[in-house]
């Protein structure tokens, strides 16, 4: 290099510094974490962590819930605060049911990252192949993500004092006559507490498919399978043992099974109501399944 | 100089062992020669495949030392009609946020394979970029070109990127992703292309991306670019109508050559209806050939999320050191710092990285 070419970068480093000092960063003043206006007495969400409960507000709940809500919720994952957390840890994905969607301890295999860095072996990079509206999370968003799966993908602090309340039935999903428009991989219960597992051999339960008449007549009858994951003791599970056709369903409590079910402390709660005919309904939904 | 043959493919082993980026593009190099992208690219656009002139540019005037024949001979062609190219990029990276752990991991960022089949000379040919790692095998682009893409008009048809702005090794910079437009988000369609003296322009009609899963719509893509020897502007436009909201987007970018060093600069304003703003990026870029096969590249860019909201702008700065020692062969060692608003824990990441680059 010679003086002339040192003195040429020199002029033009200058000229860019000049440049850099007039487009400084924001100083942030009457804004959110996220960049948005303050809302006068609105609460701002926490800044991004990583905790579950700041993942929520500042990823889930503003991007990945645009679409993942509600009973047209792609592949049966709502990321609501109500529901993300039991249908996202210890659960496995649709897509490639070999690996959970998220695996605590364990980013590497747990599915969400793969979809979120862009190589996971099915389907497009999240958020949904990242359109020009919604570009894909930077390699430090994620991160925050992979750091709580690999501190054991701990639930929120709220969740984890709900232990002082009563035991009871948090969500369902999907239910109350919803129709999904695809056949749902799983009928999710959450709980507040942490249940009693040992005890789930004794619970026995089936969907019904039910024809449309005053009277609900069955036509057909397919066994669930129920499973809560050890990474998550607080969502039961109940998986169809096929996928199910398009139709009006209910899931019902197996008559030789219990109705209740326990927590860790021994208390108890019903998994459902009971019909007219005494059955214990869990669930009702309907599948709309698109051609 | 057998043994020196033998480090070099080992090294190159090395690398396709272990991790890769998007396919290969650096603009400075254009700006630095006054070349146009079709120099040096089989994509009149720029990026992916090189062509004759390409390679041997990769192979004699990039490195600070060429080798012996046996990587010198490689051309590309395995005959006549078929040529295959390649870029693998693997990388070691440490990220910093402040009140947060860092992160840091190898990774292989990308590994590409294109191959150009020509059927008719200089008119009829077959493209193809395909990311065959990490995690199995995805098409980047594929369309059949017809027509000159060194002098007159062509057609492509089929899956490509959208010309827009400094088609920019660094998917990551602010002018890219604000515009949505780089090397990891190609489109469905047909573009038209002239190119003739010092003119080049594009003018595409694609699916756009918003529309990719509903068909609502089509997006609408033109550029026109002038290159002299030592200077270059262009201009381009993007107009995507969308059920999830129109997009409009408008560009400026210019380069100039001042001794050794490249300038590189771009301006990009996007209204988007479906997020109810309109934003604004901008690069400048300076790269300095210290030595033949060193480059130091100095960036700093700058982005306002949103028009309407003040306070809120992000800059990002960094500074890259390229070190090409042999043909096919780039080691690259940067660090990167980004500022934003204060809150915001994020905005304030900073990047550490080293980069093997192999290519070919």
């Amino acid at each position: 290099m010679n003086s002339r070419s040192f003195t040429a970068f020199l002029r033009g480093g200058v000229a860019l510094s000049a440049a850099l000092l007039a487009a400084c960063a924001g100083n942030g003043e009457g804004l959110d974490a996220n960049g948005n206006p303050l809302v006068p007495g609105g609460s701002a969400p926490p800044p991004l962590s990583a905790d579950f409960e700041s993942i929520q507000e500042n990823i889930f709940t503003p991007i990945c819930s645009v679409c993942h809500a509600g009973a047209t919720a792609p592949e049966g994952l709502r990321l609501d605060a109500a529901d993300s957390y039991n249908l996202l840890v210890g659960v496995p994905s649709t897509e490639v049911p070999s690996l959970d969607r998220v695996k605590p301890g364990d980013p590497t295999d747990s599915y969400i990252i793969q979809k979120l860095q862009g190589h996971a072996a099915v389907g497009a990079q999240m958020p949904d192949g990242c359109p020009t509206t919604q570009p894909c999370l930077s390699a430090s968003t994620i991160a925050f993500i992979q750091q709580w799966i690999t501190n054991g993908a701990p639930p929120a602090a709220a969740a984890a004092a709900a232990v002082n309340a009563a035991f009871a039935v948090t969500s369902i999903v999907p239910d109350s006559m919803e129709p999904v428009n695809a056949a749902p991989p799983q009928v999710m219960v959450a709980f507040n507490h942490d249940l009693d597992v040992s005890q789930l051999a004794t619970h026995s339960a089936h969907f019904e498919k039910l024809a449309p008449a005053a009277v609900p007549t069955v036509i057909e009858q397919v066994p669930a399978r129920i499973s809560v994951s050890s990474a998550n003791l607080r969502a039961l599970m109940l998986w169809p043992v096929r996928p199910l056709s398009s139709g009006h369903y209910r899931l019902v409590m197996d008559a030789t099974s219990s109705a209740q079910i326990s927590d860790i402390a021994g208390q108890q709660v019903a998994l459902g109501a009971p019909d007219e005919r005494g059955e214990t309904v869990i669930s009702t939904f309907d599948v709309e399944v698109q051609p | 100089m057998i043994q020196r043959s033998l480090l070099a493919a080992l090294i190159l082993t090395i690398v396709a062992l272990l991790r890769a980026s998007p396919a290969s593009a650096e603009p400075y190099l254009a700006v630095l020669e006054g070349y146009k992208c079709n120099v040096c690219h089989v994509n009149p656009t720029g990026g992916g495949l090189r062509n004759d002139f390409g390679l041997t540019y990769a192979k004699v005037l990039l490195p600070a030392e060429t080798v012996d024949n046996t990587l010198d001979s490689w051309s590309g062609k395995l005959t006549d009609r078929l040529r295959i190219g390649g870029d693998l990029r693997a990388d070691w990276s440490r990220e910093t946020t402040p009140n947060s752990p860092s992160a840091q991991s190898f990774a292989l960022e990308q590994f590409r394979v294109y191959a150009d089949l020509t059927i008719l000379p200089d008119r009829l040919g077959i493209y193809v970029d395909e990311q065959v790692a990490p995690n199995g095998s995805q098409n980047e682009e594929a369309y059949v070109r017809y027509g000159s893409t060194t002098d007159g008009f062509y057609l492509k048809g089929g899956q490509f990127y959208l010309p827009f702005g400094w088609r920019l090794q660094d998917q990551t910079a602010f002018v890219r992703q604000v515009t949505g437009i780089n090397m990891t988000t190609p489109d469905k369609g047909v573009e038209i292309g002239y190119e003739h003296s010092a003119w080049s322009a594009e003018f595409d009609l694609t699916n756009g991306a918003a529309n990719a899963s509903t068909g609502s719509g089509y997006q609408v893509v033109t550029q026109v670019v002038y290159t002299k020897p030592i200077w270059r502007v262009g201009i381009a436009g993007s107009s995507t109508q969308s059920n999830a909201g129109d997009r409009h987007m408008g560009g400026l970018f210019a380069g100039l050559k001042t001794g050794p060093i490249a300038w590189l600069a771009e301006g990009d304003i996007v209204q988007d209806d479906s997020l109810e703003r309109t934003m604004a990026a901008g690069l400048l870029e300076a790269d300095w050939r210290l030595l033949k096969g060193h480059n130091l590249k100095l960036t700093a860019e700058y982005e306002d999320p949103d028009r309407a909201v003040r306070n809120n702008q992000e800059t990002r700065y960094s500074l890259v050191y390229e070190y090409t020692p042999l043909p096919f062969l780039q080691v690259r060692a940067g660090y990167r710092h980004n500022f934003g608003i204060p809150q915001n824990n994020q905005e304030h990441g900073q990047l550490t990285f080293f980069e093997l680059h192999g290519y070919f």
